[in-house]
């Protein structure tokens, strides 16, 4: 009798400890984008890939876009980084160039169908120091009801901005309240332009000069502010805090460029609307927006950090999920993926976002990267202020960014 | 008094002292120093600082940012700081009155005080709002042609100037009251003997006895505007004229270090900027002597 | 102490009308009113764009009574953030603060005004000189700090750090400068040690300035956004003005302005009631600590 309950209790002991030996490893994961909206669709992604790592537990932490980086900073520089976090493509220079991220080459899952352009984006110097998690790109949104109003065609891809301003023109018509295009007079928007200028560069090939004063820049620059002067496009006064995406979901504007990411905001537009490929100036040039999760290089759990990024940047799971609650899309090659994203409305068009990617260009990027930024955009500013010319703008700036790339 | 002197003393000074002193040591006073010698040095966060020595105070000296800056900084300070002081006494003398509803005003005056900066920005952003704003339609009315306030740089600092003043009126207020009710009632009863009117009353005795109260307020006043920060980081609008040049030392000071990775350049310039408050403080502190009625002297 | 009322307003009076109503009595109350009605309406703004719905928001002309009325921001902001614990966060960590700040300071306060020691004077220059710094700089050596010492994401490193404050201990040392020493002296001659001084006369004699603090700490804690941004982010500790942040949508969003007033309004209502209680003593508060400068 004592044997069996002997041998029963080493059997209720053996059941509590065995689990308890079996390690469980945590992995410490920061974003940005999965709150406020998407925390419920991370979730969802970290139960399938615990399922399939039992042994690891993912941890999230969250921060607002604009505390994000200082937080992420703060945490590595006090010896305590995330195993896992995410940034964007602008700041992966500076933390690539102070050795923050760990190299992931040996854990790469060489069948992971990432798009090799968004894999080239995550690599410093030839090491692949993270992994493409989503991209995004940038593309015309219109109004077909306003369009309609006033008569003319819908854009299509072989639109010029010379055409742009005929159509806003006619939109502008239609009332006091009512804009013809909004197209953001500021940096990333004007690096876009820029190449679809074709001759305009901020730098210099090996990165040793700035050529932002070259003529085509300062004739972009012109094209991109004479929307404003000519009356169509609202000034920063004019649009009084209300924001120009705001002005589009109201139905006052014509035309707006912005990303789609915003495609679930104006889900709820009470007019019809559709996308085009935003137009030229002289050849196509689109927006490549890309997010990427990186390992940190002080991380204590490589082989579960690096699984986990892995698994958010391409399982099938994790496209899924992106693609089902609109946030944002897999860097992933495979339209199989994207099939019910093409077939949701609004907008119609969604294609255009793959016919986009075609012509991809991604941001001029230097270590002190916020400063270029704040500097060329104080600049603009006073261009669209009427304060300086384009000119005299991008003479000083090319000053400026001298500056900021001298070692 | 035993408890004077020698060991004793040292004792007491121990026991109520220590707790405040090694507090601030660790959790104030270290951290201070560790930013001083930060100024000397190039600190990116993500890599170890370098030592530069004095590189940063001359690359500041040089750089136009700075002296906007600081030109703002004083701006503000020239038109805050006489406006607060005077309007405050006014309120004070107000609010000293013995009438029904007195309270009320008290209450409503402080209202400002308690809330944070965040929230009186949202507030004030859309009051000063050019086309849904409040303030406008009613300068419209008026006639007078109203500029886009929160949108260009002079018309922001403005703005931003009058919600300050809004918002510390109370605070100030309360100060100089207090000071005006510890004035003791024999000097104006004296002084009505005499025949003294209420203009005469309040130019020769309230004001001379007010003055210690109105020294501790500049004190506090000077110290606080020149670090002003909350309302010029929030209130301009995004992306106009005035978001990108209205900048004070402060608001320069956390864009180099948070968004500029820039820890060294930061500290240096908040040190130039204590360097500032300090010598002003002193300087008060030494002219005191030629406007301050100390009633005990 | 005398707290008798001041003289009467500087300005030129109808001396010559006997009744009561003069017509400077009604050019005060006027000024009264529009003192109130400057101070009150921003507020008021704020609680009314917290009542409407969605789309009435950015309604020209903008209107002050929301048509309809509906509280779809407070629950809105409850389903984006645990309204309930962050609140008690804050709370809790305000009013631990508070209370440790008062008795940390008016400790100092004692030392500073009534004791006599040499380097008394340097010590205190060095007080002052801390509330010179502009805080930031000192934000990221103390977030290391309190990574060394293990106490991030805990309610300790929300609240030790904020105990030590030079303006408190300057505060209290104003208005204990400001008492007479009279009692003091009458307790010594009875043999009476410091801390029972201080105890029993020093702090009952300075209640309208520990009131003031008290405020002033309360409203400090409560709205404090940096610090605890870097060191309470954790479901479990954060903060109110913290938790709010996630509201600020970066440009990728449109914000929801009634959801940001109704945080506004939630953030503003707890200090106006320390205050309204605190109210009795505050005015007499700033009295003593502003005289003898």
């Amino acid at each position: 009798m004592f044997r069996k309950l002997f041998l029963v209790g080493l059997l209720v002991l053996a059941i509590g400890i065995v689990p308890a030996l079996a390690q469980t490893t945590t992995v410490r994961y920061f974003t940005f984008s999965a709150a406020p909206d998407h925390l419920e669709d991370l979730d969802t992604i970290i139960a399938a890939f615990e399922e399939a790592n039992p042994d690891v537990n993912v941890e999230v932490e969250t921060a607002p876009f604009a505390d994000y980086f200082t937080l992420l900073q703060a945490d590595i520089v006090s010896g305590d980084a995330p195993d896992v976090f995410e940034l964007n493509y602008e700041n992966f220079v500076t933390y690539a160039a102070n050795g923050t991220m760990l190299d992931l080459s040996s854990y790469l899952d060489a069948a992971a169908p990432f798009y090799p352009r968004a894999l080239e984006a995550f690599q410093y110097e030839g090491v692949q120091l993270a992994l493409p998690a989503t991209f995004s790109t940038v593309l015309m949104f219109y109004n077909a009801d306003l369009f309609d109003a006033a008569g003319i065609d819908y854009p299509t891809v072989d639109w010029t901005w010379d055409d742009v301003h005929i159509a806003a023109t006619a939109i502008r018509a239609l009332g006091d309240d009512t804009w013809g295009v909004y197209s953001g007079v500021q940096f990333w928007e004007f690096y876009k332009k820029a190449a679809q200028n074709g001759e305009c560069q901020f730098f210099n090939e090996d990165m040793t000069e700035s050529t932002i004063n070259s003529q085509a820049c300062v004739d972009t620059l012109n094209m991109m502010t004479s929307f404003m002067t000519d009356g169509l496009m609202p000034t920063a006064a004019q649009l009084s805090g209300v924001s120009d995406g705001d002005l589009f979901a109201s139905g006052k504007l014509g035309m707006i460029v912005t990303g789609i990411w915003m495609i679930p905001a104006f889900s709820e537009a009470p007019f019809n609307w559709d996308v085009e490929v935003e137009p030229m100036i002289n050849q196509h040039a689109n927006h490549f927006f890309a997010n990427g999760v990186a390992v940190s290089a002080t991380t204590s759990v490589p082989e579960a950090a690096a699984a986990w990024a892995q698994f958010l940047a391409s399982s099938e799971v994790a496209a899924n999920v992106r693609v089902e609650s609109s946030w944002e899309l897999p860097a992933l090659n495979e339209p199989a993926y994207f099939e019910s994203y093409l077939s949701q409305t609004p907008p119609a068009n969604r294609a255009a976002v793959f016919t986009a990617l075609e012509n991809p260009v991604t941001p001029p990027v230097i270590v002190r990267q916020s400063e270029m930024q704040d500097t060329v955009n104080a600049l603009i500013t006073r261009v669209v202020d009427g304060e300086i010319t384009a000119q005299e703008a991008l003479d000083q700036a090319k000053v400026e960014l001298d500056a900021l790339i001298a070692p | 008094m035993t408890w004077q002197t020698g060991w004793n003393k040292w004792k007491w000074v121990l026991f109520f002292l220590a707790p405040s002193l090694s507090g601030l040591s660790i959790f104030i006073l270290l951290p201070i120093l560790t930013s001083f010698t930060l100024a000397f040095q190039d600190w990116n966060l993500l890599s170890p600082p370098e030592w530069i020595g004095l590189a940063n105070f001359q690359e500041m000296f040089a750089d136009a940012a700075f002296w906007s800056a600081l030109r703002y900084t004083l701006t503000f300070i020239v038109l805050y700081i006489p406006s607060v002081f005077i309007l405050a006494l006014g309120l004070a003398v107000l609010l000293n009155q013995n009438m029904r509803g007195v309270l009320v005003v008290r209450t409503a005056t402080f209202l400002p005080v308690v809330a944070s900066w965040v929230v009186v920005s949202l507030i004030w952003k859309w009051i000063f709002n050019p086309q849904y704003g409040l303030i406008n339609p009613i300068l419209n009315l008026v006639g007078i042609q109203a500029p886009a306030w929160l949108f260009e740089p002079g018309a922001a600092l403005v703005a931003i100037v009058i919600t300050s003043v809004w918002k510390d009126l109370g605070y100030v207020a309360v100060m100089y009251l207090g000071g005006l009710q510890a004035i003791n009632d024999t000097f104006y009863e004296a002084a009505k003997i005499d025949g003294a009117n209420p203009r005469q009353q309040f130019f020769r005795i309230t004001l001379p006895l007010l003055t210690p109260t109105m020294f501790f307020v500049l004190i506090i006043l000077l110290i606080n505007s020149f670090q002003v920060f909350d309302q010029v980081w929030l209130m301009p609008m995004r992306d106009s004229a005035a978001d990108r040049q209205v900048e004070v030392l402060v608001t320069e000071v956390v864009k180099n270090a948070f968004s500029y990775n820039r820890m060294g350049y930061a500290s240096a310039m908040s040190w130039v900027l204590f360097a500032l408050i300090f010598v002003i403080t002193f300087v008060q502190l030494r002219m005191q002597k030629r406007w301050v009625y100390y009633e005990s002297e | 102490m005398n707290l008798s009322r001041s003289p009467s307003l500087p300005i030129r009076t109808n001396t010559s009308t006997p009744a009561r109503i003069s017509v400077r009595r009604v050019l005060l109350y006027a000024v009264m009113i529009a003192l109130v009605a400057i101070m009150v309406i921003p507020f008021a703004w704020m609680l009314s764009t917290s009542l409407k719905a969605q789309q009435y928001i950015l309604e020209t002309p903008p209107r002050l009574f929301p048509n309809p009325l509906t509280m779809e921001s407070y629950t809105g902001l409850a389903e984006r953030i645990d309204l309930a614990r962050v609140v008690f966060n804050s709370g809790f960590v305000a009013i631990a603060t508070t209370i440790g700040q008062i008795v940390i300071s008016a400790m100092a306060a004692y030392a500073f005004a009534r004791l006599q020691w040499r380097g008394r004077n340097l010590v205190f220059t060095l007080y002052l000189a801390t509330m010179m710094v502009p805080s930031v700089v000192m934000v990221i050596p103390q977030f290391i700090l309190i990574r060394q010492l293990g106490w991030v994401n805990t309610y300790t490193a929300l609240i030790v750090p904020s105990l030590f404050n030079a303006f408190g201990t300057f505060l209290l040392r104003q208005s204990f400068l400001g008492l007479p020493k009279d009692f003091e002296e009458a307790a010594f001659v009875d043999g009476a040690n410091p801390f029972t001084i201080f105890f029993r006369i020093m702090l009952p004699l300075n209640m309208p300035a520990i009131a003031t603090l008290t405020v002033l700490s309360f409203m400090g804690s409560w709205n404090s956004y940096l610090f605890p941004l870097f060191v309470a982010r954790k479901e479990e500790v954060i903060t109110l003005p913290v938790a709010l942040g996630v509201l600020q949508a970066g440009p990728r969003a449109l914000t929801e302005w009634n959801l940001v007033m109704a945080g506004a309004v939630i953030t503003v209502l707890p200090i106006l009631i320390v205050y309204l209680l605190a109210q009795k003593w505050f005015v007499q508060g700033v009295v003593s600590s502003g005289i003898k400068g």
